[in-house]
């Protein structure tokens, strides 16, 4: 499991926890870090500058400190 | 409120629109009204000089006829040859009330030249045997004809005719004088024009101690230090605040200067002031003039609040619809294109972007839903997605 993979996991729960529209803040989560949370696997290799981007956009969007 | 929108620049820009629109109309009334009002006071000016000209005039004429008259009795030409004091009282005396009425305060008998003494006061008897020794003595005594201009006396600032009286058989028996005091002009001209007036006589001119004997005799206030050029020797109204003058009298220019307008209370006026010169030719004093202007002032400020009114309207109500076009034809629909990328990216493949028109939005909509198609076609071939 990559950290990215965890932290797309976190996002999707945190989502459905708050009974939020999952496009809309997932896109705008994408967005903000750079990436499309539908392109992230568990076999998606970690990369420290995109974890980070990730971890400020979930902050931002939905605070959160994953 | 983000200072990055456009709606908020935009805003910001008609904002700004709206004052310079309505501080220009501002500055367009005050422009229109010191232009018109500097006009007033300079048809004031001209007005009061013309008509102080044409009293000087007509008073003139008046003392002329007076004395051309008074010559014609052969006993007063006599009496004052013969300075038989008590004769030419009895000749003249009975007449002075009624020419004072008239105006014509001032009636004195001279000797003739070189001597040329106050032989006869008619408006102070008890006093004579004195010499003046004016320009316009002088005058009559080169010339031996009528002398008449402003001569600033003892007596006061006055308007005069001196004219030489012969005796029955032609000989000079002396001179006789005629003056209105010229402080009486300027309740005149208040009632013709309306304007305030004030006499000003220049310090130069005034002799300290005789002021301040005169105020004493006339129980007026000396005021001799209320200026530092000029005494004001009478005055059309209470108000001394409204006479104000920092120049020297002799600097004002023969055809007049405007000074300012000024506020007092709910009043507005304009201030100007032209010279009055002796018969020598010296400015030795000036009229004051002060015309109320406040009809005029609260015409131009009705018209300048209804101007203002009408020109924060028209931008306010241009603003707003600016302001809603813009919102439906551009920022509701860019608005709306982000919604739909975000969802996109979000994996919501369904949403669509609507092309409204082909404005320029609209081309740009075209554009981006065209990206969009592509964008869901690539995602459909990512490995990934399709093992789900």
């Amino acid at each position: 499991m990559s950290q990215l993979y965890d932290l797309k996991v976190l996002i999707e729960n945190k989502i459905k926890a708050d009974g939020l529209d999952a496009m809309a803040v997932k896109g705008k989560i994408g967005l903000r870090s750079g990436r499309t949370l539908a392109l992230i696997s568990p076999s998606t290799p970690d990369d420290p500058d995109a974890v980070a981007k990730l971890r400020q956009a979930a902050k931002e969007v939905l605070n959160i400190n994953a | 409120m983000k200072w990055t929108l456009i709606r908020t620049k935009v805003l910001a820009a008609l904002a700004a629109c709206l004052v310079v629109g309505v501080g220009g109309i501002l500055a367009l009334m005050y422009y229109s009204f010191a232009r018109n009002s500097r006009a007033l006071a300079a048809e004031s000016v001209t007005g009061a000089q013309k008509l102080f000209t044409i009293l000087e005039t007509r008073e003139i004429s008046k003392m002329t006829a007076v004395s051309e008259t008074l010559i014609m009795n052969p006993q007063v030409g006599d009496a004052l040859a013969a300075r038989d004091r008590s004769r030419l009282i009895e000749l003249t005396a009975p007449l002075y009330p009624k020419l004072k009425k008239e105006g014509i305060t001032n009636w004195m008998f001279h000797t003739p030249d070189p001597d040329m003494a106050v032989f006869l006061r008619l408006h102070n008897p008890a006093k004579f045997g004195d010499h003046l020794n004016r320009f316009m003595d002088k005058e009559a005594a080169r010339t031996h004809a009528m002398v008449a201009g402003n001569e600033l006396a003892k007596a006061g600032f006055a308007v005069r005719i001196l004219r030489p009286v012969y005796d029955a058989h032609g000989g000079l028996a002396g001179y006789v004088e005629f003056g209105e005091e010229i402080g009486q002009f300027i309740h005149a001209m208040k009632r013709q024009t309306g304007d305030d007036y004030g006499l000003l006589l220049s310090k130069k001119f005034v002799d300290r101690q005789f002021w301040a004997d005169s105020s004493a005799v006339w129980q007026r206030r000396d005021n001799w230090d209320d200026n530092a050029n000029f005494v004001v020797a009478d005055k059309t109204t209470d108000n001394d605040s409204i006479i104000q003058f920092q120049g020297e009298v002799a600097a004002v220019p023969a055809q007049g200067k405007v000074l300012e307008w000024f506020h007092e209370g709910d009043s507005a006026f304009v201030r100007g002031i032209f010279p009055i010169r002796d018969a020598a030719g010296n400015t030795v004093g000036a009229m004051f003039v002060v015309r109320d202007i406040s009809g005029f002032y609260l015409a131009m400020r009705h018209t300048r609040n209804v101007l203002v009114l009408v020109t924060a309207v028209a931008l306010a109500l241009g603003i707003f619809l600016v302001l809603t076009l813009l919102n439906r034809l551009v920022f509701r629909r860019l608005e709306h294109i982000i919604v739909v990328a975000t969802r996109v990216v979000g994996g919501d493949y369904e949403s669509e972007i609507r092309v409204e028109s082909d404005d320029e939005v609209g081309q740009f909509e075209q554009l981006f839903e065209q990206f969009r198609l592509v964008f869901v076609d690539l995602m459909a071939h990512v490995p990934e997605l399709q093992e789900k």
